[in-house]
């Protein structure tokens, strides 16, 4: 980090000789040749670069949403390596691997690098001019109201122009989505605290029971989570924190728990309530509404219905009764369902009885700047453009950032919907399936070589802004950052509002400078308080925490019986988010596909997981290629066989199966997304994601399943390798 | 080096494990990995790859067993016969133990891989000719050869990815042996600096990539040789010796309190890795 001020846009002439080699390998003079730039000789270099010494710079990372902090390696002009911001409060320095692939991203060799207008099948590479101009008609010709955005989480400065876009237009038609993303657990919060997403203090808990939440490895803000996952484990005065998880299929987190219970998909909320019961029956005081909700709710009963033991419940109830605070979560595995509203709600309503809240569940911190709050997706977004666009109401669509024709189910049909849309532009970093379609693709920056702002879902402690700069020099000249143009787009509409910026950078710099006082800058000097923020990387803001209520109430709770059994499709699908390829944006880094999966150790490919009951009745071993076939679709795929699954139930991961997109992507694995059964939460509408009943055939060949782990499966075979013992045996207090 | 060279000082070339006799002198690198704390999550390993210049060999080459992976994440069940892995997994990260003893250097018929004053087993790669003696005699299977010509021929970075390569690290080449080196290239930083400054590296000063990106901060790393470090003192704790080969906690068989282990130990191999075990509450 360099800590005294300098000149960034000097810094980066100098490090423009990178983009300036790769601009001599295309046609046309460069810029140096030109004279309008110059090459500086490292012999006067600036005071800050000296060679084959790396500088760090700090910026956040675009992997997924959770806004860590990052300080990327630069040196020669080049960014190296990624690591975790020491002072950005989310991630205290640390990463996952998801945010070291980033490099990846920015690297990759498949990015596109010029605007592409359809010409019949081909993309024609034509300028920049011609592109926003082309949109510039389009957007002039059409109705106002049929003009449409579809993006995933946006937030910061480029929410804000995007909105004062759609302003200029009159549109309104902004669509959020997201394949993978908590939105019935944030309904649910909403109604039980009063906030979508509470502060989870996982550190103060000492038991901590989570129904699916993959906290640990893809839920929300997993760095962060991780980080409080290690003090929780350390515990207050050595007393160790204890971890249970409850789910049909192990995620890394069930994997890292003290108990993981496999319970009968479905049935997640008439365990919470169970446990309620049961947590009176121990003595705890409960108000009568809810003591004579959950009456019914006997030990066998749930035990019966949701295939926990008797002992488990029973053992689960004293810990809860006995270690206070704890902290109950509510996680993809309880919301993905046509009930999941219910169970979200039933969990909740453990965790008001448990007396957590206020204690290990708490308010969030507010963002003093709503207009640059995040908007987070759902899928019942992308529904509502779908009716839109079956009912020709939008004649222009611009796709950003989000990848509906590989990850909407197949029900949706939205490559066919999207060719109703007489003009399509898609900003993209990749010619993933969505761009494929589009009629005019706009390449954008990488995040490396990008301005930006960023305010995180989830703040770990106070509201914080987070700073995206560049950490180097652009690698194609002809890609563009999402603010630029956003910012050309606006100087059609409204130049007198927008024609004094030169460029994203010059507008960033100046709104950010317009609400120094509101940052902490209010008595510095504008380029010392802007050079401040860019070295640090983010902003930590004086703000309010939101009102936290306690309203989860046992009304209108309706948990309906485990599912009946369905002769034709007999077992339930459940597609699994894993922490390498989550929704499948990133399936085109190869250091993600050659990471191995936690749980089965693959890699390069998807896989079908069953649990060795499910494998033994339907007759097949590890590496049978089997056809998995929902009343949608159907897709092939290797058995894995392992005993980390409900006997009821298989798994396939998402993220892979791509048909476009790039070398290391394309063609590997299949694609669950496409079999997803049309099954919707009853409240907020949104996909429930692990309705979809499949059937499992034999599909003939058997393949060796490439996988990290050796020919003994994960046994030690004897050998003393990875120990375990007792928590009661150690003394962690002692422990340095 | 020459053979009557090699053969000669002997001594100074093939460092015994550790005794009182020869200790370390100023710097002996050892890490301390917390499996309770240890999720399974690979961002170490990933993190590896983006310092040390590994290759992603793609599925064949991968399912021939000639993956990179200089840290690899093991994942151990331990259910015996319960219906389900209901204590979830065990997961380990698997790196180069930097054996004080190690079965690997003995063997080397070109002094490729040797002990370093620090204690690091170190691999000269333009030594090596690609016997493959060591890969064969470790005991923790963390070497890894180069079947191909990752840069050029296997192209495995593709323009632009090779720009990301870190210019500290040599890019290796077909035929040799390769394994993770504790990130000695920072290491060699860190010593330089402090050397300039008259001082010895001081806890904290440096970091491996593994340990910088884990989450949960289940790794450390440090001077085993200065009693201040996170390290030594995770060590002393543990009552886990360098240069034993049976520890104070093997003698212990009720009340146990430490969890402190090496892997192995019993090859006498004297790894500079000590792994604490993983905890599962007995309440639930």
């Amino acid at each position: 980090m360099i800590e005294n001020s300098f000149n960034r846009r000097d810094f980066l002439k100098v490090l423009g000789w990178g983009g300036a080699t790769v601009a001599l390998s295309g046609c046309g003079n460069t810029s140096v040749e030109d004279g309008r730039e110059y090459v500086t000789s490292y012999v006067e270099t600036a005071d800050y670069i000296i060679p084959s010494i790396g500088t760090y710079f700090n910026s956040t990372c675009a992997q997924c949403d959770a806004g860590c902090g990052i300080m990327g390696r630069v040196r020669e002009g080049r960014v190296l390596k990624l690591e975790g911001n020491p002072d950005s409060p989310i991630n205290s320095g640390k990463m996952c691997g998801l945010g070291q692939a980033g490099v990846q991203a920015h690297y990759n060799p498949d990015r596109v690098r010029e605007p592409l207008l359809r010409n019949g099948d081909k993309g024609e590479a034509i300028t920049w001019e011609k592109a926003l101009q082309l949109v510039n008609e389009k957007v002039a010709s059409a109705n106002p109201g049929s003009v449409a955005f579809l993006t995933g989480g946006v937030s910061g400065h480029v929410k804000v122009l995007l909105k004062n876009y759609l302003d200029a237009i009159g549109s309104d038609r902004h669509y959020v989505y997201e394949a993978v993303a908590p939105s019935v657990v944030r309904a649910a919060n909403k109604k039980a605290y009063g906030v979508e997403m509470p502060r989870l203090r996982l550190d103060r808990a000492k038991v901590v029971v989570s129904f699916g939440a993959d906290f640990l490895g893809t839920w929300v803000s997993p760095v962060h989570f991780s980080r409080q996952y290690a003090k929780f484990r350390k515990g207050v005065n050595g007393e160790r924190g204890v971890l249970v998880q409850v789910e049909s299929k192990m995620t890394i987190t069930g994997a890292n728990a003290d108990r993981w219970l496999a319970i009968r998909p479905g049935t997640e909320g008439i365990l919470a309530l169970g446990l309620i019961n049961a947590l009176i029956a121990a003595g705890l005081t409960v108000p009568a509404e809810v003591a004579a909700a959950v009456k019914d709710y006997t030990l066998d009963r749930v035990s019966n219905d949701t295939g926990v033991s008797v002992e488990h419940i029973g053992k689960l109830t004293a810990l809860l009764k006995d270690r206070s605070p704890s902290l109950v979560i509510a996680g993809g595995a309880a919301e993905g369902y046509a009930h999941g509203s219910q169970n979200a709600a039933a969990v909740a309503l453990l965790n008001q009885v448990l007396g957590n809240v206020g204690k290990t569940v708490e308010a969030p911190a507010s963002m003093p700047f709503p207009q640059m709050a995040p908007i987070t997706g759902n899928r019942s977004s992308l529904q509502a453009l779908n009716d839109s666009i079956a009912k020709d109401e939008v004649k222009v669509l611009f796709n950003c950032g989000a990848n509906p024709v590989y990850s909407a189910p197949a029900s949706m049909n939205m490559k066919e919907s999207l060719k109703k849309v007489p003009f399509k532009v898609a900003f993209a970093h990749y010619m993933d399936e969505t761009a494929m379609e589009a009629d005019l693709v706009l390449p954008l920056n990488s995040s490396m070589e990008d301005w930006g702002t960023v305010v995180p879902e989830y703040f770990a402690e106070g509201a914080q802004l987070n700073i995206q700069q560049p950490l180097m020099e652009k690698l194609h000249p002809g890609t563009l950052g999402m603010g630029d143009v956003l910012l050309a787009l606006l100087k059609q509409r409204r130049p007198a509002e927008y024609n004094g910026y030169e460029d994203y950078y010059a507008y960033l710099k100046n709104a950010m400078v317009a609400i120094k006082g509101a940052l902490g800058g209010e008595n510095e000097d504008d380029d010392v308080f802007w050079d401040s923020v860019l070295s640090q990387g983010v902003v930590k803001l004086t703000s309010s925490s939101n009102a936290l209520v306690s309203s989860a109430s046992a009304a209108g709770l309706q948990l309906p019986p485990p599912a009946a059994e369905d002769g034709t499709y007999p077992l339930r699908l459940i597609p699994a988010v894993t922490p390498n390829m989550r929704d499948g944006r990133h399936a085109n880094e190869p250091w993600l596909q050659e990471s191995p999966d936690p749980l089965t150790t693959i890699v390069w490919d998807s896989w079908v997981e069953m649990h060795p009951k499910t494998a033994a009745k339907l007759g097949v071993v590890e590496g049978d290629i089997v056809e998995v076939a929902s009343k949608n679709g159907a897709i092939k795929g290797q058995v894995y066989v392992f005993s980390g699954i409900h006997p009821d139930v298989i798994s396939v991961p998402l993220g892979y199966g791509h048909e476009a997109m790039g070398r290391y992507s394309k063609g590997v694995g299949a694609n669950a997304f496409k079999i997803l059964d049309p099954v919707f939460d009853q409240q907020t509408g949104e996909l429930a994601m692990y309705e979809t009943r499949v059937k499992v055939t034999k599909a003939g060949k058997r393949v060796i399943v490439v996988k990290d782990e050796g020919p003994a499966g994960g046994n030690q075979s004897g050998r003393r390798i990875a120990l375990r013992m007792a928590s009661g045996k150690v003394n962690l207090a002692e422990e340095v | 080096m020459s053979i009557t060279n090699l053969l000669q000082n002997w001594s100074d070339f093939r460092q015994q494990h550790p005794s009182d006799e020869r200790p370390h002198q100023e710097y002996k690198w050892a890490m301390s990995i917390d499996l309770d704390l240890c999720t399974g999550c690979n961002a170490c390993s990933v993190a590896c790859y983006a310092e040390n210049n590994l290759p992603a060999v793609g599925k064949e080459k991968f399912s021939h067993g000639h993956s990179h992976h200089w840290l690899r994440i093991e994942r151990y069940w331990h259910n015996e016969d319960r219906e389900y892995a209901d204590q979830g997994a065990q997961f380990l990260p698997m790196m180069c133990q930097q054996c004080e003893a190690a079965p690997c250097e003995t063997v080397c018929p070109v002094g490729a891989t040797n002990h370093t004053a620090d204690g690091l087993n170190s691999q000269v790669y333009n030594r090596c000719v690609g016997s493959r003696y060591c890969n064969a005699n470790c005991p923790y299977k963390a070497r890894y050869f180069n079947w191909y010509d990752y840069p050029t021929t296997a192209d495995v970075w593709p323009a632009p990815m090779e720009q990301q390569l870190n210019p500290d690290v040599t890019v290796r080449g077909k035929g040799v042996m390769e394994k993770c080196t504790f990130c000695v290239q920072r290491l060699t930083v860190a010593k330089s600096n402090a050397r300039t400054e008259g001082r010895s590296v001081q806890d904290g000063e440096v970091q491996t990539a593994c340990q910088q990106a884990c989450p949960t901060g289940a790794i450390s790393f440090g001077n085993l040789i200065d009693p201040e470090s996170r390290v030594a003192k995770q060590w002393e704790k543990q009552q886990v010796k360098l240069n034993h080969d049976k520890q104070a906690k093997d003698a212990v068989h009720d009340g146990d309190k430490l969890r402190g282990y090496r892997i192995l130990e019993n090859l006498r191999t004297y790894p500079s890795v000590m792994y604490l075990e993983q905890l599962r509450e007995g309440a639930i």
